[in-house]
């Protein structure tokens, strides 16, 4: 099975509305993760920092970090490999708004030729890289645990 | 939408289309021409494009796509199906199934569309036989907003300000082994009546960076620009060095190798930026920087200085060989006032360090790919 037959069934199977998946990742409980990681089909790790917890997915060639707070909450994520984890999973109901500021970046004319980055009250999204080695980052800045800086967030 | 003066078809054998100027030698005989602001398609300020010649395999069935971006971040040569006159052969997985990519970019670009094979000719080179990837955001049943890709790809060349992405960059293909191992990998697809499902792909399969299949000037390539004034200019014209020990080659003052990942470390203000990348695709020089003023909308994310600024930053190869390199930084807003199309001075904010087109003007930048030997040392490097 595959991440894209996996999802296409579960779809099917429990959300013919088409509604944001109960598993989402960003400012979602802790406890979604693990939704994740069965999503991904990936392998999980946790290590500690201070005044949080990164929870660690690796899969293909792709390694994704969730960034959990003491209360529970996924405050970050990041993620960088050869491809791109689908971050409509990752994302959750935060993803619409970046497909928003996507599509309004990619509408400039002329087109500006720039690593993806976009800023709301909300979210934080950033892309960059090249070929083989694609990262990128999403946070909520108004979700920051004390004394985290949005350059803690690698 | 519309696309202008895409294609030429030319009728010409395989040989004739190949190394006539090549001499036999280890020249590879003239660059490509690469410029800006000298098309109606790559209209995006600082996009540096070039033609590409692409032929039915082992025909004499051939056509010249012009306006393709030249860019050393991506690997593997990508064109819009909806230019393409030439029919390629698709590529099947061990079932019969056709092969699908996605591509992601930087710019948070994708493409989606199925893997073929090509004889691609790059300028006086002879014709390489590679897979490619064919820009069709309907192919495999799926639609530009609906897609493997979980994101909304690239839907033509008039949105995209490109007829297809020539990707010379440090690798040899643009997935590896990684794709070649895991069917999750979320670049390559096998597609079947109206769905399409992850597939892990043998590495000789890939797509592949076109330069490291030609029988010579196979490891690397070099960008030649010439600078423009700090205003800008309405245009600029290059070349494209297929190979690095090529004759008429000057060699460089500083050859900087990558990390595994195609990475340098780049120093600026005290901090230090280990994912740093140096990137044709990328139109300015972007990085952070809090002093910085930062432009109103719609260029916001780029730097708008009352006055232009005069900075520089470090960097550093794996080997610890570092060079500092100065730059400029002007003000965004008054920069496209003047309708000018290449800058040296173009800026803008990220969290790590890219340096891009703005770095290529005045300068021979060398790429070398992967695995391959040259007088500069074994790729992946950077040296300039």
């Amino acid at each position: 099975m595959t991440i894209v037959g996996a999802t296409a069934a579960f779809i099917v199977l429990l959300m013919p509305a088409m509604l944001p998946p109960l598993w989402a990742a960003l400012g979602e409980p802790a406890g979604t993760v693990e939704h994740d990681r069965v999503m991904m089909m990936g392998q999980r790790q946790s290590r500690s920092a201070q005044g949080y917890s990164i929870e660690s997915i690796t899969v293909a060639g792709m390694q994704v970090k969730e960034y959990v707070s003491s209360d529970g909450v996924i405050f970050a994520v990041v993620w960088k490999g050869t491809g791109v984890p689908d971050l409509r999973l990752l994302l959750g109901t935060y993803f619409d708004e970046y497909q928003t500021a996507l599509i309004e970046a990619r509408r400039r004319t002329p087109r500006v030729r720039r690593p993806f980055r976009m800023k709301s009250e909300r979210l934080v999204l950033e892309r960059a890289g090249h070929s083989r080695s694609l990262l990128g980052r999403a946070y909520l800045p108004t979700h920051l645990p004390a004394g985290v800086r949005p350059e803690d967030i690698q | 939408m519309t696309r202008m003066a895409v294609t030429t078809v030319l009728l010409c054998l395989l040989a004739a289309c190949g190394a006539a100027d090549n001499g036999g030698g280890s020249s590879a005989g003239p660059g490509l021409p690469i410029s800006i602001g000298t098309s109606r398609v790559c209209v995006t300020i600082n996009e540096l494009c070039t033609s590409v010649t692409i032929c039915q395999p082992g025909t004499g069935n051939c056509q010249t796509v012009s306006d393709v971006l030249v860019d050393i971040g991506s690997v593997g040569l990508r064109l819009f199906g909806s230019v393409l006159s030439t029919p390629l052969e698709q590529a099947l997985d061990s079932q019969g199934h056709a092969m699908g990519e996605c591509a992601f970019f930087a710019d948070g670009g994708s493409t989606w569309g199925p893997v073929q094979t090509a004889d691609v000719v790059l300028g006086a080179a002879p014709a390489v036989r590679v897979p490619i990837q064919v820009i069709s955001p309907t192919f495999g049943g799926q639609s530009v907003s609906s897609n493997p890709c979980n994101d909304t790809v690239d839907a033509n060349p008039g949105d995209a300000n490109f007829n297809g992405i020539l990707g010379i960059g440090l690798f040899r293909q643009d997935c590896g082994l990684a794709c070649a191992v895991d069917a999750n990998n979320t670049l390559y697809f096998s597609c079947n009546g109206g769905s399409c499902a992850g597939a892990a792909v043998p590495v000789g399969n890939q797509v592949q960076n076109p330069v490291w299949l030609l029988p010579s000037g196979n490891n690397g390539v070099s960008l030649s620009l010439p600078n423009v004034p700090a205003s800008g200019a309405p245009s600029v014209s290059g070349s494209l060095v297929l190979g690095i020990d090529t004759a008429g080659n000057t060699a460089p003052a500083n050859v900087l190798p990558t990390d595994d990942n195609g990475f340098v470390t780049t120093v600026y203000q005290g901090r230090t930026f280990t994912q740093s990348i140096i990137d044709s695709g990328s139109n300015g020089l972007f990085f952070p920087d809090a002093s910085l003023a930062t432009c109103s909308a719609p260029l916001d994310g780029f730097y708008c200085p009352p006055n232009a600024v005069s900075l520089s930053a470090t960097i550093m190869g794996v080997n610890g060989r570092q060079t500092t390199v100065p730059f400029q930084v002007a003000n965004t807003q008054n920069l496209t006032g003047t309708n000018n199309a290449a800058f040296n001075d173009l800026g803008g904010t990220l969290s790590t360090f890219d340096w891009g087109i703005p770095f290529f003007l005045g300068r021979t930048v060398f790429v070398g790919i992967e695995g391959q030997q040259s007088s500069l040392g074994t790729g992946p490097f950077f040296a300039f």
